[in-house]
């Protein structure tokens, strides 16, 4: 117990200087003024106002792009999950020759170079006449691209389902939706909730083919951010829009990290 | 019982629940794969005439810049996702069973993932900066003299850090998924049995997330093999990694980046055999 | 028969669908009516969005023509445009690309002949030896040199060739800074610094080994030299370090400069001069691609865009060099006789050649 403690104490200290002092710097940054630039001589900046934040907050393109994140974000997740499951439960579950193999090729899509599934992955949907809508293109390409981790993520998940659970539940004359729920679900959800995460932040942060298939009426957060951080490097600006990006993150951290306590197998499943 | 009625049946079912995910990535991704290959000897030129050719994959491999690119990314890879994972996987068994606090330390590892990679590089320079906070705190101290250049350290450590922060958050939420599946009941039936905590870990929590081990690694390795942003912004001037590579010899050349690229994807395959061969050894020798 | 399939599948989507271009045959007239009909035109530029909106105001009003213009970088605009080609109609209007670009482009299989345009003899379809092959024209001049600290050097002090750089690097090690990548100011820097140290004819494109070779001793005096000056990560890079005091003089472009000065990014008391060896002038330029959505807009927008009036208003308020020749260039930032130590960039393919010499044997030596 008293390890636990100076391990916690030792944790939150680092943790302390793993966050204060990026956010910190980044608080700092957003409040510059224009008028004066923060140059190392001065501690803190010279000139301090909130105009940053106004220009940011006013420009009519950043409620757009925060709304097409975040709902972005979400769907690619949800479409990634569901085009998963069932390779995830083969690759899991069913033993068969080239399985590794297998596995190897779901990796796919993370390791074609990034600049050609942008350009020619896109040109293939503009082909095959999936563009239609803006939102629902990049949501699958998203989707498509972020398909490996769910897929590692979940298959490790179906392999720790326990066929003995199974097998009590189905003994025991479980329903095969009751059967899902005691002997299935408390191994997935980890690995699902795990899953979900990593595509939302991996499709909040994607800029190249968010772009293309959505320049431009379909502007995400990316965008902003890129050309922010590009040529013009205007680093008050940066820091405002990150800090813009971190308060929906927040939220949704805390979200899921509800879900994933109650999600603990030890708790839900009972061991009796 | 059923399943021996016909060989062919479980076969199509296989097949089926493949197609989704991995049929989905080899009919789109595949297509696009291919084209990189292609690219690489010569063929489907965006930008101008095709010519099937070996003489782009002569040329870089007569480059130095080419060669240490190479070798600069796979110890890039390797370095991050080893350390990323030896971090994360102690973190996710200690935080298996929830204690007071423990929501609080799993919010603050996870942090990172809120911040754009970008940002993160372009605040991190900022505090390693010749007149950033570092510099100033040390020769405040007089530990130093004068100010040091840290950015873009020849070592790449600005990077490596870079790398753990945004990645250990991942590593820990692929872990603890699979650390917190392994059912109370087993660890108890393991310590009612005597087992110590060395055992318990080695016997029972080391086999059970074997898989997740492999996947944390794999996705780690990926990811900083490839990496482009941090790289060109908190990155070695002496060495560019692979990604950086391509994006510099687009400019002049598509079938050159189109090589790196190749590399990258057969570097990204082979990283993650070798995870995968790796892990079966293990694998193996705890069931002896 | 799964590699058959895919290959077809990668021929497929890289067939261009044949264009048929509706302006071809329509006098400027008619094309000033259609454009009026169209009622908007979207251009994809990667720098100073936020400037330029305010600037392409005069010409929303004068046509009634509404500019919407991209949010973006210049590398998802081009990868943008190469991915809308196998488009019937795509998103791109009008598409911004540095004009050095363009050298070994085949504009035609991108954007519409230009000719369309009522004529203008002042238009740059040409820029610092690169030719925009009447596909793409100029609209934005600009200056690559070297921007410094006055608090730390003097203005007469100031370095003007490759000895006096050396002897500058020797007297403050560490203070001195370019970059080799994500940039083409540190590039202009010492390419400009080798043909000064002799044996390169900038104006002979010809790859030849021997050429190469007779470099060496160029190759030599920037590793001699290595260890007293610095190699940035990008042209921002450079900017940024020597604003924060670590650096004192760095190699630059004056818009670029100029522009983070304007946005409270940089010290505004930063000067910027072109030594007396030469570096290199260059532009950026636009087109229209064959299937813009918006194609008589965006012709009435890139005629708008390159004439004498937006030229001199461009130069008024961003202090780039007019790209038309009857435009007014009395506002630039670089003076008359620093401008006359422009110089054009030398001749490719063999430069291309050099810099990857140099990042072998000066970079990678580091």
């Amino acid at each position: 117990m008293t390890l636990n403690r100076a391990l916690f104490v030792a944790l939150l200290l680092i943790g302390t200087l793993w966050l204060a002092l990026p956010f910190g710097m980044a608080i700092l940054w957003s409040l510059v003024d224009a008028s004066t630039p923060w140059t190392p001589d001065h501690i803190l900046p010279p000139a301090i106002s909130l105009d940053r934040w106004r220009n940011m907050l006013g420009n009519p393109v950043l409620q757009v792009a925060l709304l097409n994140s975040y709902l972005l974000a979400p769907t690619a997740a949800l479409m990634t999950l569901t085009l998963t499951l069932p390779t995830a439960y083969a690759l899991g579950r069913i033993p068969f020759r080239g399985r590794e193999i297998a596995r190897m090729l779901t990796l796919l899509p993370l390791v074609v170079p990034g600049f050609v599934t942008a350009i020619f992955l896109t040109a293939l949907l503009h082909r095959i006449g999936f563009t239609g809508s803006r939102f629902w293109a990049v949501a699958f390409s998203h989707a498509l691209l972020f398909l490996p981790y769910a897929i590692r993520i979940l298959s490790v998940s179906f392999e720790q389902v326990r066929q003995d659970h199974i097998d009590a539940a189905r003994d025991l004359g479980a329903s095969p939706l009751a059967r899902f729920r005691v002997a299935w679900l408390p191994a997935l959800k980890p690995g699902l909730l795990a899953a979900f995460l990593i595509v939302f932040i991996q499709s909040i942060e994607e800029f190249a083919i968010a772009f293309i298939l959505g320049s431009p009426d379909f502007t995400t957060i990316p965008t902003l951010l890129y050309a922010r951080l590009g040529q013009d490097f205007v680093r008050p600006d940066a820091a405002v829009l990150s800090l813009i990006l971190v308060l929906p993150n927040v939220i949704l951290m805390l979200i899921l990290e509800q879900l994933l306590r109650s999600a603990n197998p030890s708790l839900s499943s009972g061991k009796g | 019982m059923s399943t021996r009625a016909h060989p062919v049946w479980p076969k199509l079912r296989l097949l089926a629940l493949l197609a989704s995910g991995l049929g989905v990535i080899l009919v789109l991704i595949g297509a696009v794969a291919w084209i990189a290959l292609a690219q690489s000897f010569g063929l489907h030129n965006p930008m101008g005439e095709d010519r099937l050719t070996l003489d782009h994959w002569e040329k870089m491999l007569d480059r130095r810049l080419y060669l240490r690119a190479v070798g600069y990314s796979l110890w890039l890879g390797f370095a991050a996702a080893l350390i990323s994972v030896a971090l994360a996987y102690p973190l996710a068994i200690w935080l298996r069973r929830p204690f007071r606090g423990s929501a609080l330390v799993s919010a603050v590892l996870q942090a990172p993932l809120l911040v754009h990679g970008l940002v993160a590089a372009f605040l991190f320079v900022n505090i390693i900066a010749y007149h950033g906070l570092v510099n100033q705190l040390m020769v405040a101290l007089g530990v130093w003299a004068e100010p040091r250049q840290l950015q873009n350290d020849r070592n790449a450590w600005g990077v490596l850090i870079l790398q753990v922060w945004k990645n250990l958050p991942f590593a820990l939420l692929v872990l603890s998924g699979s650390v917190r599946a392994i059912g109370d009941d087993i660890l108890d039936a393991a310590r009612d049995l005597g087992a110590g905590a060395f055992a318990r870990f080695r016997r029972v929590i080391l086999p059970l997330s074997l898989s997740a081990l492999q996947a944390a690694l794999t996705i780690v390795f990926i990811g900083a093999l490839a990496d482009y942003s941090f790289q060109v912004i908190a990155g070695p001037t002496n060495a560019q990694s692979l990604a950086q590579l391509m994006v510099f010899s687009r400019a002049r050349s598509w079938h050159e980046a189109a090589v790196v690229g190749v590399t990258l994807m057969v570097l990204s395959l082979l990283g993650a055999a070798l995870i995968a061969v790796l892990s079966r050894a293990l694998r193996l020798r705890g069931v002896l | 028969m799964k590699k058959l399939m895919i290959s077809a599948t990668a021929l497929a989507l890289l067939g261009l669908p044949a264009l048929a271009n509706d302006l071809a045959g329509k006098s400027w007239d008619e094309i000033v009516a259609q454009a009026r009909t169209e009622g908007e035109v979207t251009w994809y530029v990667w720098h100073l969005q936020d400037a330029l909106r305010e600037a392409v105001k005069p010409f929303e009003a004068e046509y009634g023509i509404k500019v919407t213009i991209a949010e973006g970088t210049i590398g998802g605009h081009f990868d943008k445009v190469l991915a809308d080609r196998m488009r019937k109609t795509g998103d791109v209007d009008v598409h911004a690309l540095g004009f050095d670009r363009y050298e070994g482009m085949d504009l035609a299989g991108l954007y519409i002949p230009l000719h369309i345009l009522p004529p203008d003899s002042g238009r740059a379809y040409e820029v610092t030896g690169v030719s925009g092959q009447g596909h793409a024209v100029a609209y934005w001049g600009n200056q690559s040199g070297i921007a410094y600290d006055p608090a730390k050097v003097d203005e007469t002090d100031l370095p003007q060739n490759a000895a006096e750089f050396a002897e500058f690097w020797a007297a403050n090690p560490g203070k001195f800074g370019f970059n080799y990548e994500n940039g083409g100011a540190g590039p202009s820097f010492y390419t400009n610094v080798i043909v000064n140290l002799g044996g390169w004819d900038r104006a002979d494109g010809t790859e030849d080994v021997n050429r190469l070779m007779a470099l060496e001793p160029a190759m030599a005096f920037f590793r001699d030299n290595g260890p007293n000056y610095v190699i940035t990560a990008s042209n921002a890079d450079s900017i940024t370090r020597l604003s924060d005091g670590e650096l004192v003089m760095v190699s630059a472009w004056e818009d670029h400069l100029a522009g983070l000065q304007q946005r409270g990014e940089v010290r505004k008391d930063l000067k910027f001069y072109v030594p007396e060896m030469g570096m290199n002038g260059g532009g950026n330029g636009v087109g229209i691609p064959l299937n813009a959505p918006h194609p008589a807009a965006a012709a009435v927008f890139v005629n708008w865009l390159a004439s004498a009036e937006t030229q001199s208003m461009f130069n008024a308020t961003f202090g780039t060099v007019p790209m038309n020749a009857a435009a007014d260039s009395s506002k630039a930032l670089v003076s008359p006789e620093d401008r006359a130590n422009q110089v054009a960039a030398p001749a490719r393919p063999f430069r291309d050649s050099v810099e990857a010499y140099f990042i072998e044997n000066v970079i990678l030596e580091r």
